[in-house]
């Protein structure tokens, strides 16, 4: 296998390269200069929505470590980034107004609340863009500039990828949820807490046509008359505004809340489950993986037999159980229940994510060149981590990709029954739960955008699988039930 | 190492398997956070009524000997009594009653599937990028991406509204049946019928329902269950024939001036078979999983609306036998997969596993 080998020795060298880079930007510091530039730049414009997440971060963790250490100084951060300015946010690109009997008072440039929402919203996918654009134009100039080797087996793969369309339009499917979930504060028409979780806390200005004048209304009155009830006369569909004057992107609720708000965040809730879940997962199976592959024998016996137990427990039933059990305990009301869920994702995942990644590992472990390190007296861990763990890295890709599918859908069905996420925080499984009896109905957005979303997401994961395993391995026989059972999410 | 050598080994690698899920099992039941006794008695919570439940299931004894008797009662099959659902009945009363719906929509799911995807699938490889093949793999990916629950919604409100939508009656097309409910099986008791009363066996929903009746009540539930595996076997089909198309004997049989028609059935399809087997498992696990939430959705009270119930008021132990029965079954079906395999490939366990 020429091709691991290879990037055996590259990954080798790298540490060693790691160590130069610094004297080669030094050496040459122009590109590296042009392109560090160009990230201040992006930077600069999100700054303040950086410096605001990371603080309620903080104030999250802090407040729910036992003692509550540093809360003061988190708190006094988060209310500190609040004024750094953001370019691309609801105060500068402001959608809600109202209309005072002449023109719109309070929106950008006194456009229509519709009108300067998709502005916002194009800006927000235009910088998103921008910045993975930057990343990637940041691996070329690192690839051209810096790197001792003309070329490595990552390349071939890379532009493999590249020129594969159904690879790319998984990524790009990918990529636009991942910033719809990075930006959902900025993205939605309105914010999570006027809108969703402390509606009567809120008042809003609106035009009243009977009376002909500006009136206000507490955001739950509002809400409560603009509902999506099925009947034409009591809905809000797609693109349209209510009597407010409050554009909805994707429509209203049955209980009048923005659709489009709770999707983005619901967004951010199954990213937040896939990446914890799939990283410990991942991480536990590489390990695993390697090890077994490494020493055989009872390691690998041992890992047979409790990775075969944990698959032969039906996962949502496990799910299901685990989240009855649990649900008085403090890890649920960690996020609403998503901490707990991720955990739980981790623990189903992984032997699937093992199995799929135990051949290559083995393959990998008979090559000639891993003896030879062991002949040198290598020490195992350096060893598998320099020799074994490159090449089975794509394989893990493959799945954990398609596992990212399988978690989404498994995340929603069970919402859907009530075992997932917790109100107040938004999720698409309840989403489709709420609308289900006006599926029928003018109000069929409610269940219909959930939905149609998540399959669009999951064939973009599918996608993006197919495409990294042909880029790894083009002549890869594909393996028949590898990743699909991951990929189903369990039959939810 | 032989075949049988290699099945043996799976069938004795499979018994610690089933003792470490025996083991998760009881370990949700008597080592979570939640004290079954409590779950069991809810709002009626009294100390009497308390001791006399720990009393009977046993939990008065250290840890280990709950342990022992939990396994033991297990493997034998003597499952305790159902607490909550249907108090005093045995549990194994109650689980029989539930499964043959159970049964009956895993069995159209399965089939349903093998009948639509496969032909597909081959359909597309033999004709591989051509529109219809984009076309059908396309739809294959979409199908199967979908989540079975959103299905499910979206599938039965179509049908309850095909009148409106389609001016299609479901509801009443064939044999006039209710969409949400579930399939009335007990024409299924008087198996004989089906040869000396045809017409109430197979067609005629009296009291007992009928074989078209119970099909059609049946039928949207397995499509959606069936979704993610006839979406896995299309693709896989599909990729299959592929392969074999291009392989070397069958240039030899096309060498030989063998028509297409023998090449294609004799010598394409048996071989290309061969990775279907596999799928079998992942469609076992899947409709088991997913059981739970088409049943609830298209109210067919079968087991996995049964374990569903049992969890929402807090029939544990009852849920604990649920999980180790279905692991059991996994495990059975795991092996029968494997000897499937032995026989259709001989050349499994020759290879490094």
């Amino acid at each position: 296998m020429g091709v691991s080998h290879a990037s055996s020795t590259k990954s080798h060298s790298e540490t060693e390269d790691d160590r130069r880079l610094r004297e080669r930007i030094r050496e040459n510091p122009g590109p590296a200069l042009r392109w560090a530039a160009g990230m201040f730049l992006l930077f600069i414009a999100e700054a303040g929505a950086l410096f605001q997440t990371i603080g309620r971060l903080l104030v999250a963790v802090t407040e729910n470590l036992p003692g509550t250490p540093g809360v003061e100084t988190a708190n006094w951060l988060a209310w500190k980034a609040q004024t750094v300015p953001t370019l691309l946010s609801r105060e500068t690109i402001p959608n809600q107004g109202h209309w005072n009997g002449s023109e719109w008072v309070g929106t950008f440039a006194g456009l229509e609340p519709a009108q300067a929402w998709g502005l916002r919203l194009a800006l927000i996918y235009l910088y998103g863009c921008l910045f993975v654009l930057a990343l990637w134009y940041g691996y070329l100039t690192y690839r051209s500039a810096y790197r001792t080797m003309d070329w490595t087996p990552r390349d071939d793969q890379l532009r493999r990828l590249r020129h594969n369309n159904w690879g790319m339009f998984g990524l790009t499917v990918v990529i636009l949820f991942l910033i719809m979930a990075a930006f959902a504060p900025a993205m939605s028409p309105t914010t999570i807490d006027q809108n969703i979780q402390e509606p009567y806390s809120y008042e809003i200005s609106y035009w009243n046509d009977d009376l002909g004048q500006v009136s206000t209304i507490l955001v739950g009155d509002a809400n409560f008359q603009s509902v999506s009830k099925g009947n034409p006369s009591q809905n809000v569909g797609i693109m349209q505004s209510d009597d407010f004057g409050r554009f909805h992107p994707f429509g209203t609720m049955n209980n009048g809340k923005d659709l489009f708000t709770i999707i983005a965040f619901g967004s951010r809730i199954s990213l937040f489950i896939g990446v914890t879940a799939i990283s410990i997962a991942g991480t536990i199976a590489t390990l695993l993986a390697l090890a077994t592959a490494y020493f055989k024998g009872l390691a690998d016996l041992t890992v047979v037999l409790v990775s075969d137990s944990i698959q032969s427990v039906p996962s949502l039933m496990l799910l299901i159980a685990a989240g009855y059990l649990f649900s008085d305990t403090w890890v649920a009301t960690l996020y609403d229940g998503a901490v707990l869920l991720a955990l739980l994702f981790a623990l189903i995942y992984w032997p699937g994510m093992w199995r799929a990644i135990r051949g290559p590992s083995f393959q990998v472990a008979q090559e000639e060149w891993v003896d030879a390190a062991r002949s040198y007296g290598q020490r195992p861990l350096r060893l598998m981590r320099t020799h074994m763990l490159p090449y089975i890295m794509g394989y893990l890709l493959v799945y954990a990709s398609m596992s990212f599918a399988g978690v989404i859908i498994s995340t929603a069905g069970l919402s859907f029954i009530g075992f997932g996420i917790n109100a107040p925080t938004p999720s698409w499984g309840r989403a489709i739960n709420a609308g289900q009896p006006f599926v029928a109905q003018a109000s069929w957005h409610i269940s219909l955008i959930p939905g149609i979303l998540i399959t669009i997401l999951c064939v973009g994961f599918n996608a993006l699988g197919d495409g990294i395993r042909d880029a790894i391995d083009p002549e890869s026989d594909t393996d028949p039930g590898e990743g699909e059972g991951g990929a189903a999410g369990g039959g939810a | 190492m032989s075949r049988h050598q290699y099945l043996a080994r799976r069938i004795l690698l499979s018994f610690p398997v089933l003792i470490i899920a025996g083991t998760i099992a009881f370990a949700m039941v008597y080592l979570g956070p939640i004290d079954p006794v409590v779950a069991i008695l809810g709002q009626q919570y009294t100390p009497e009524a308390a001791a006399q439940i720990r009393e009977n299931l046993g939990m008065n004894k250290p840890l280990w000997g709950q342990y022992i008797n939990f396994m033991t009662s297990m493997f034998t099959l003597d499952l305790g009594q159902s607490w909550v659902i249907n108090p005093g009945q045995s549990a194994k009363n109650v689980i029989w009653s539930y499964t043959p719906r159970t049964i009956w929509l895993g069995f159209w799911a399965v089939l349903i599937p093998l009948f639509i995807g496969i032909p597909m699938g081959f359909y597309a490889g033999l004709n591989s990028n051509s529109w219809n093949d984009y076309l059908t793999s396309f739809g294959g990916i979409v199908w199967r991406a979908m989540p079975n629950f959103w299905l499910a919604v979206i599938l039965m409100t179509i049908l309850a509204n095909s009148e409106q939508m389609f001016g299609f009656d479901w509801a009443g097309w064939l044999v006039p049946t209710d969409i949400v409910t579930p399939p009335d099986l007990a024409f299924l008791a008087s198996p004989a019928d089906a040869l000396f009363e045809p017409a109430s066996f197979w067609w005629t929903p009296g009291d007992d329902g009928s074989f078209v009746g119970a099909l059609k009540q049946i039928l949207p539930a397995a499509l959606v269950l069936g979704s993610a595996s006839m979406g896995n076997e299309m693709r896989i089909g599909r990729t299959a024939v592929l392969e074999t198309i291009n392989s070397n004997y069958i240039e030899t049989a096309r060498a030989k001036g063998l028509t297409r028609r023998v090449i294609v059935w004799k010598h394409v399809f048996r071989n290309a078979m061969i990775p279907l087997v596999p799928i079998i498992t992942s469609e076992a696990y899947l409709l088991l999983g997913g059981s739970v939430l088409v049943e609830l959705v298209f109210a067919i009270n079968g087991i996995g609306y049964l374990f569903l119930q049992s969890i929402i008021s807090g029939d544990l132990p009852l849920a604990g036998t649920l999980i180790f029965l279905f692991s059991v079954l996994l495990i059975v079906i795991n092996i029968a997969q494997d000897f499937l395999y032995t026989v259709i490939d001989p050349r499994v366990g020759y290879q490094e596993d």
